[in-house]
């Protein structure tokens, strides 16, 4: 398997090793990656819960989502490449894990759902469609992600 | 009258063994979904705090008013926080009682109530004349940074403290 001999290699990588053998390496690589996730998390809060009619009612979706978009941005990136660093330094514990594997099939599915979807609702002003079409997409939306988080979470407790 | 000597040591072993930690201790999954709450009510609590910091430093928002939401949704989290917290730190207290980061933590976050208190008092009543006009007092920014600082330090701290337990 071309991959796993690369995510091998990858796991051997002296930058890798460094950070992960070292005793505050890793803990540092997860605060990364918590720190991002609170922030883009946040951002997702902010637009969702806007887009379902809850707050921030005096600012139009469309600049709301345009303000969000560089924080939200930044703070993906900060999630995915602290979330390859740390599938990078130990790949087996990933690869044979339930969780994970459904942590990454519900990420697929809320990034698909974010650009397939959510850009389009939040694009033109909530007021033009049926409310429950909204509410609907937000929930979706913040289940999507959040799930993604719990799939995270479990990695710790179930094989 | 004798009165038996309490440290907060002798504390934190009675309370790890009160009903209450023996039943999270003891059950396959309370202590996994208190923990994952704990951190996934992250993005509402501190999340929108560092927002409405953010917006305060002139980095985000520029443009509306929008930043007292930000505070209301974030007293929800910060509900969440503190019972998920306090239940979390009674199934352990004994480890966590010596645990560095631990202490750290929870110097941090009297750091924090300080702080958010200063706001509060300080510059708080007089937000909406400054926001809507666009002048953010130097005071406040101040507030903001240090808020931004600390509550990252707050989120490493409780995520190195497991490494050592």
């Amino acid at each position: 398997m071309f991959f796993l001999s690369l995510f091998h290699w990858c796991a051997t990588w002296a930058p890798i090793v460094l950070v992960r053998d070292s005793k505050y390496g890793m803990p540092a690589v997860q605060s990364v990656h918590l720190t991002g996730l609170t922030v883009f998390l946040a951002t997702m809060l902010i637009l969702d819960l806007r887009l379902a009619g809850v707050g921030n009612r005096e600012s139009p979706l469309s600049s709301l989502a345009r303000q969000l978009r560089p924080w939200m941005a930044g703070a993906a990136s900060m999630v995915i490449l602290s979330g390859i660093f740390i599938f990078l330094a130990t790949p087996d514990k990933y690869l044979s894990s339930h969780p994970f594997r459904v942590k990454m099939a519900l990420l697929c599915c809320a990034i698909l759902f974010h650009f397939a979807v959510l850009r389009r609702f939040v694009a033109a002003e909530a007021s033009s469609r049926p409310r429950r079409f909204n509410v609907m997409v937000a929930l979706v939306s913040l289940t999507l992600w959040f799930s993604v988080g719990w799939a995270g979470r479990a990695i710790a407790f179930i094989p | 009258m004798v009165f038996p000597s309490l440290s907060l040591f002798d504390l934190c072993q009675w309370l790890e063994h009160t009903p209450l930690a023996t039943t999270i201790n003891e059950s396959l999954w309370l202590f996994p979904v208190i923990e994952g709450s704990h951190i996934l009510a992250l993005p509402l609590s501190v999340g929108m705090i560092v927002i409405f910091d953010l917006r305060l430093l002139g980095l985000a928002f520029r443009g509306g008013r929008i930043t007292d939401q930000f505070l209301r949704w974030s007293k929800f989290g910060f509900a969440v926080m503190l019972t998920t917290g306090v239940l979390l730190f009674i199934s352990q207290a004994d480890k966590a009682y010596g645990n560095r980061f631990f202490r750290t933590k929870m110097l941090l976050l009297l750091v924090m109530g300080i702080n958010a208190a200063v706001y509060q008092f300080m510059f708080y009543p007089k937000m909406a004349q400054w926001d809507s006009a666009g002048k953010t007092p130097a005071g406040a920014k101040l507030c903001a940074a240090l808020s931004l600082v600390v509550w990252i330090g707050v989120i490493v701290c409780g995520r190195t403290m497991a490494y050592e337990f």
